[in-house]
């Protein structure tokens, strides 16, 4: 045998044991200190704004982030088919006469299913002028306080929302009075309408028990999670730093709105994406919000609650959905009857939401001309 | 970097491959996915116009019907009706299209529509459910054929079942209460038994006031009632036909006195208390009044049971640890569980239809709750609070809980208030006059 070969050789099996025995020979050290680098996602149209806006410019300090998971495509689920309910006919005699004091109870009414005759389908017709409009609602900035403290009311919503006005109506939007009077040199003339304001609401449901005692937590809905806290730091960095240009400004900002978005959940499609510039942190928070505002899970069953489901929906250039289009791909934790329950109680808020179209930007139309949206009740049940 | 065994550098090579298979995965094309975690709760904003009248005879009915199943669903807390005044759309026909962008316009999201028709004493009602935003049908229609004297339990059986198609849980209209109804000053109060329906209406007595009648419970069929009654001088525990409204004594046993009555699920056993030598405990027996069965042997006072709905366990109230709590035990004795830990007493423990939850009342720093916990203790919710409230009864959902209100004073009048488990829609039940002790039947067949 050569000598190469030998020492190859040694060499080789020397290598194997290592690997394998050697870890016995190392001592492993369970104290040892984490080493953690804080890392943040700028995309790469970002980065290239900021650069193109002011290449002098201080490079704001990077924002701690969650780095969101990219959720794998869900296979497409056909949702189940409805189950009319079965009612079963029953028939209880009347009861015979009976002395004083006695009850009388009624006679049972039969039930009978009728026979499922079709519906003539009215055209949808643009609706006249009605006392109550559907609006777009309005984009809401997360509100932070250093003690969330759950507002008692009677409506609930994420954010919550001071009494209107006496004199103002309820609506989805908030809008001031608009009068012959108030813009007597405007060029344009708006119509005449009265002031709207968004219905009052709470954090937590107002009931008898808790208003003795606001402060009794014994049912509220959860208050919004504060941001990272590194993200409101890099922000006040941002704002103290030197003087820029409105174009610099604004591009750090964009910078920092998307990293700061990441503790939001959705994902978008990476590398592969449509053309044209992604949608920002605050375009997703806008679409987002607009659903919710609408997504009333007030008449859900219990059981309803415990479901997250996934609903697709295409969006036309004017944002508005197509309806014919929405389908619930994908649903977990309950039953196929409180899926359907779950789902309709989302439909209805995409179509309602999206009646005069979501605000979303024209030019990032094959970002969002596709929707899949996951309707998370968790936030929403009883505690 | 360093490895603890040859399993630690395996481990490692595998999530590396991993990594670099599942790449590509992550990188393909898909929808602008976005996840909504908080939304509104508020009432489904819902309309019933008048239903349509299919002959002259049943015009009357027509607008009352959809009147009960406006007030039907309005009175849960979870819809809120449109008034007809605010209607642009007018049916006209059980069978012309709906023109969903009338309803639209005025934000109705739901759309009750029917049509009745009266032959004799005879009525059919038949309505559909539309979905207003989506403009879809929910659900098959239905109709419901009976005399015109029920027309009221033909009303909230389409209630039921627009109530059941929307929140995806069964109804509660088409049921009955028996209470107590009382008349006459605080201190010399008249009590006799009564049936009413659900809300409030067509309230019918099943005793008289010459003896003093306490805690009437329904049977799981909603056919027979227990009840505690001083007809003998002692409260003893009697069962009484509905239909027939015959009582008899169950189980009497000289020398006692029983109370606090209970069906089991089965509807053959009841659990009770057993007074004798000053000590209460739990006894069961079978409704033929055999079968006479100890479940406690305690010093201290059981009272309260009630049945878990699978039949399986008891729940009651105890004060062998020196206040009253609720505990919880098999259905056939043996160590109870003490699942109540907060300030205060608590006392009238009653099982949830759907088994979840546990109603009871609670009295704590000189005032009356209202309220729920989960079955292991855990959750607690108050839900009202006043100088009295006390004796929840369950709803056939699970969903609401009645209970009797007693105002403060000389004066003070005990009447049945009703609230959902949420805490919302605290409201009054109409029952012409002063009551206490509700039970709730289960839905009527």
């Amino acid at each position: 045998m050569e000598k190469g070969v030998l020492y190859s050789g040694i060499g080789h099996v020397g290598l194997i044991l290592w690997m394998f025995i050697g870890g016995f020979f190392i001592r492993h050290n369970d104290n040892a200190e984490i080493a953690v680098t804080e890392v943040s996602l700028v995309s790469r149209a970002e980065f290239e704004a900021i650069l193109a806006a002011s290449p002098t410019a201080p490079a704001p300090e990077a924002p701690q982030t969650d780095i969101s998971t990219p959720t794998p495509p869900t296979p497409e689920v056909e949702p189940p088919a409805p189950t009319p309910a079965v009612e079963q006919p029953t028939v209880t005699p009347q009861p015979p006469a009976r002395p004083e004091p006695e009850p009388v109870p009624e006679a049972s009414p039969d039930v009978v299913e009728t026979a499922p005759a079709p519906v003539p389908q009215a055209p949808d017709e643009p609706a006249p002028s009605a006392p109550l409009v559907v609006d777009e609602p309005p984009v809401v900035a997360p509100t932070i306080s250093a003690r969330p403290r759950p507002k008692p009311a009677a409506r609930v919503a994420p954010v919550p929302t001071e009494a209107p006005a006496p004199d103002a109506q309820t609506d989805v939007a908030a809008a001031p009075a608009v009068t012959p009077e108030a813009a007597p040199e405007a060029q344009v003339v708006e119509e005449v309408k009265p002031e709207t304001a968004p219905e009052e609401a709470g954090t937590e449901l107002a009931t008898e028990a808790n208003k003795a005692e606001p402060l009794a937590p014994s049912a509220s809905a959860r208050p919004k999670s504060r941001p990272a806290r590194r993200a409101e730091t890099a922000l006040a960095e941002t704002q103290d730093a030197p003087a820029t240009t409105d174009a610099t400004q604004a591009a750090i900002d964009a910078a920092v709105a998307a990293a700061s978005g990441a503790t939001a959940t959705e994902v978008s499609a990476p590398a592969t994406a449509p053309s044209g510039p992604p949608m920002t942190a605050g375009e997703k928070d806008g679409l987002r919000v607009a659903v919710q505002a609408c997504w009333n899970v007030g008449s859900l069953s219990s059981e309803a609650l415990l479901v997250t489901v996934t609903v697709s929906v295409e969006l036309g250039q004017d944002g508005k959905p197509d309806a014919g289009s929405m389908k619930m791909t994908e649903y977990e934790g309950g039953s196929d009857g409180a899926a359907r329950q779950a789902y309709e109680a989302a439909r209805r808020a995409v179509i309602r939401c999206g009646a005069n179209g979501f605000k979303l930007p024209p030019e990032k139309y094959d970002q969002w001309h596709s929707l899949e949206l996951v309707f998370n009740p968790e936030r929403m049940r009883i505690k | 970097m360093t490895y603890q065994s040859p399993f630690g550098l395996l481990l490692a090579i595998g999530m590396i491959i991993g990594g670099l298979i599942a790449a590509p995965a992550v990188a393909q094309n898909g929808p602008l996915r976005i996840e909504i975690t908080e939304g509104v709760i508020e009432p489904l904003p819902f309309a019933v116009p008048d239903f349509v009248p299919e002959n002259g005879a049943a015009g009357e009915f027509a607008q009352n019907i959809a009147r009960v199943i406006a007030s039907d669903l309005a009175g849960t807390g979870l819809f809120r009706e449109i008034p007809a005044s605010a209607h642009i759309g007018r049916v006209t026909s059980f069978d012309a299209p709906v023109a969903y962008a009338d309803w639209k316009a005025i934000n109705s999201q739901a759309l009750v529509t029917g049509a009745v028709s009266a032959s004799g004493d005879r009525i059919v009602v038949k309505f559909r459910l539309f979905d207003v935003f989506s403009g879809q049908q929910m659900g098959e229609g239905l109709q419901f054929a009976g005399t015109t004297q029920s027309w009221r339990r033909m009303a909230h059986k389409v209630a039921d079942a627009v109530y059941s198609r929307i929140t995806g849980e069964g109804g509660y209209f088409d049921s009955r209460v028996v209470f107590v109804s009382e008349s006459g000053p605080k201190n010399e109060r008249a009590k006799r038994l009564a049936v009413m329906d659900y809300d409030g209406a067509n309230v019918q007595f099943l005793t008289d006031s010459r003896s003093i009648v306490l805690a009437p419970r329904f049977s799981p069929t909603g056919g027979r009632i227990l009840y505690t009654s001083y007809q003998s001088g002692f409260p003893k525990i009697y069962l009484m036909d509905v239909a027939s409204v015959q009582a008899q004594a169950l189980g009497d046993q000289p020398g006692t006195m029983t109370f606090a009555p209970r069906f089991a699920p089965d509807g053959r056993t009841v659990v009770f208390s057993l007074e004798q030598g000053g000590n209460s405990d739990l006894y069961t027996v079978d409704t033929s009044g055999g079968g006479l069965s100890r479940l406690t042997n305690a010093p201290s006072i059981e009272t309260a049971p009630d049945y878990s709905p699978d039949g399986s366990q008891i729940v009651f109230e105890s004060d062998r640890s020196g206040t009253q709590q609720i505990y919880v035990m098999s259905a056939g004795g043996g160590e109870p569980r003490r699942i109540s830990n907060g300030p205060g007493r608590y006392s009238t423990p009653v099982w949830s239809p759907r088994g979840d939850l546990i109603a009871f009342t609670k009295q704590h720093q000189g005032r009356f709750h209202i309220g729920v916990m989960r079955v292991d203790g855990s959750e607690e919710r108050l839900l009202t609070a006043s100088f009295l409230d006390e004796g929840p009864t369950w709803s056939p959902n699970g969903r609401v809980i009645m209970f009797t209100r007693e105002t403060a004073g000389a004066s003070g009048q005990s009447s049945l208030y009703s609230v959902d488990i949420t805490g919302r829609n605290l409201r009054p039940v109409g029952s012409n006059g002063a009551a206490s002790d509700p039970s709730w039947s289960p839905l009527l067949p």
